[in-house]
């Protein structure tokens, strides 16, 4: 790695009329410059860590996705793409995927939809306003298995059900919100939008606060209203707000585990497992390393996929509007 | 006009606010309750200032065991990942040279792999280290987040200005000394914004030690909590207290932190 060729450019190199007189020929001072041996080796570390914990992983994932690896024993054979070719008649696996984009999609566009308009209100002057933004972005803090666990005692049908016992004395039935396919997947997009909002909203109204006030002024001025204003100012300026914001709401919402693994535990069923847990279950618990690595390069790739096409389309709408 | 605006959105945006705080209403007040008192009324406030289910839970739970580990294990990782990045960050932007071009496009590659796609070999690496189970397994498996480290901590860096870089070279310093008593100094905002995301991200993780951690003396604390459901899945008051517990470190935390986050998202942001 340290055979490199020398530093042109180096900021070091720039130091002046001062510097050439001593050990000037500079093929042998190649050799002998220690301070760029010394300034190489501060990229040693991260360099480690991208070799040790990123690169050679992969690397090993993409073969074992080719085999028929256990995790244990050391002869194990190729088997070409069949591990490919069975991810789709796996139930777990279509299931994991198909909650996985559900949670995804869901999350993002209502999460979306409601932080920009509680950005602009809490971007308003009025009384309580520090508690109002306090209370959105305090989900935001705990970890968000511990809030599923919570959130696992206050939806239960048991005594513990606080909206039970809520809709219980307003005459109402008892709801399964946990143990029917279509509601668990509800209350799991429920209380993921519930934690996020909030911290996306002061994402947004950071943005917002930058926006400067004479462009609202001349509006104003020039008689826009309310609606006008949101459309063609307030929404234009935040585009890059939502490009990061989006892009860390479809990222998060891939991976998305600790949610519904505290919450439903996947269930019932399958109806709320996700990619993530397919992965740890088919390889760590059921020793399925090869069957496990495909689902896994498949996921790295439709995450490279989907965080590039949302960049390219943010870019080219960030274009349009300014 | 205006006023009344502001009091009609104070009217519709206080009560919907306090209904997003519900949950963490509903944790604190049963902590203070019996669990009878739980069952009949779980939103009311309690009868009195019952401490006994948080001496129970002292009692019953290796609370402290657990919150030890987690102290360890997140400062020791954060303060590897910080120092890491730091580094790496250094060693670009003190010599722009093709390698470094090269080097910077390869760790873009890295931030794209989502930690699912090396779980299972890096769960092999760690079993044939002898580290899953342990604390020092957590450690290494968090220094993954190096990389988000470096990048932000690399975009900061280049507003340094080179001049005092290179005063310092002048002056005969050597790489390591500028790197600690120059550039670290200089650097110091962002380390702690970084430092603040990254601490809340390893003591809240549930992934890592759930897949990697077995044995209960070796638990952090939200673990702690996922493996108490089961014990006191009948006594939820118990389970209340607990959470509490453990939400509390961090709530700290974030108080005194608050204003580095804010920060922080924004020049995030800005960098993308």
């Amino acid at each position: 790695m340290s055979q490199q060729a020398p530093a042109p450019l180096a900021v070091g190199d720039r130091v002046g009329p001062g510097e050439g007189t001593g050990t000037e020929p500079r093929a042998r001072g190649r050799r002998w410059d220690r301070a760029a041996v010394a300034d190489r080796l501060f990229l040693l570390p991260v360099g480690v860590v991208f070799v040790v914990l990123f690169l050679i992983p992969v690397i090993r994932s993409g073969w074992w996705s080719l085999t028929n690896y256990n995790g244990y024993t050391p002869d194990y054979d190729f088997v070409g793409l069949a591990n490919y070719g069975r991810l789709f008649s796996d139930t777990a696996m279509v299931s994991g995927f198909v909650f996985t984009l559900l949670y995804t999609v869901a999350t993002t566009l209502v999460v979306t939809c409601l932080a920009i308009p509680l950005a602009v209100v809490l971007n308003r002057k009025f009384i309580g306003r520090n508690f109002v933004r306090s209370a959105f972005f305090f989900p935001a803090i705990p970890s968000i298995a511990v809030l599923g666990l919570v959130w696992g005692f206050i939806l239960s049908p048991l005594g513990s059900g606080v909206i039970n016992r809520v809709i219980e004395t307003f005459g109402g039935a008892s709801v399964p919100w946990l143990s029917t396919p279509g509601l668990a997947r509800f209350s799991v997009i429920l209380v993921g939008v519930w934690s996020q909002v909030g911290w996306h909203a002061i994402l947004y109204l950071a943005y917002l606060q930058a926006i400067p006030e004479e462009l609202t002024e001349v509006a104003i001025i020039d008689g826009a209203n309310g609606r006008q204003r949101f459309f063609h100012i307030t929404l234009p300026m935040l585009a890059p707000a939502m490009t990061v914001s989006q892009l860390l709401l479809l990222t998060g919402g891939l991976k998305v585990y600790d949610l519904p693994v505290t919450l439903t535990g996947g269930g019932p069923g399958y109806s709320t497992f996700t990619l993530t847990q397919a992965i740890i279950q088919r390889g760590i618990a059921q020793s399925e390393f090869g069957q496990a690595s495909a689902l896994a390069v498949v996921f790295m790739l439709v995450i490279g996929l989907i965080v590039a096409a949302q960049l390219a389309v943010a870019r080219r709408l960030e274009r349009r509007i300014q | 006009m205006n006023k009344s605006r502001h009091v009609l959105t104070s009217l519709v945006m206080v009560p919907l606010a306090a209904l997003v705080a519900v949950p963490f209403y509903y944790i604190v007040v049963n902590t203070f309750k019996t669990h009878q008192e739980t069952a009949t009324s779980p939103l009311a406030l309690p009868s009195g200032l019952r401490l006994d289910n948080y001496v129970e839970v002292f009692e019953t739970l290796p609370v402290l065991q657990n919150l030890l580990n987690t102290v360890i294990v997140t400062a020791a990782s954060v303060t590897t990942m910080l120092l890491i990045g730091a580094m790496g960050a250094f060693g670009m932007i003190i010599r722009s040279t093709r390698f470094n071009t090269w080097f910077g496009a390869l760790m873009v590659l890295a931030f794209l792999v989502p930690f699912q796609a090396t779980l299972l070999p890096l769960y092999r690496m760690l079993v044939t280290a002898r580290l899953v189970d342990t604390l020092q397994g957590l450690v290494v498996l968090y220094a993954t987040g190096a990389i988000f480290c470096y990048f932000l901590i690399l975009g900061y860096m280049r507003t340094v200005p080179t001049e005092i870089i290179e005063a310092a070279r002048l002056d005969g310093a050597g790489p390591l000394r500028i790197f600690w008593n120059v550039v670290m100094p200089l650097i110091r905002p962002i380390l702690i914004t970084v430092g603040v995301f990254q601490t809340m991200w390893v003591w809240n993780d549930f992934i890592i030690p759930n897949v990697f951690i077995s044995s209960t003396g070796n638990r952090t604390l939200v673990l702690l909590v996922y493996s108490a459901v089961g014990q006191f899945s009948v006594n939820w008051p118990m389970f209340m207290t607990l959470t509490v517990i453990v939400l509390i470190p961090m709530v700290i935390f974030f108080v005194t932190m608050q204003r580095f986050i804010v920060s922080g998202l924004v020049a995030g942001g800005v960098k993308g």
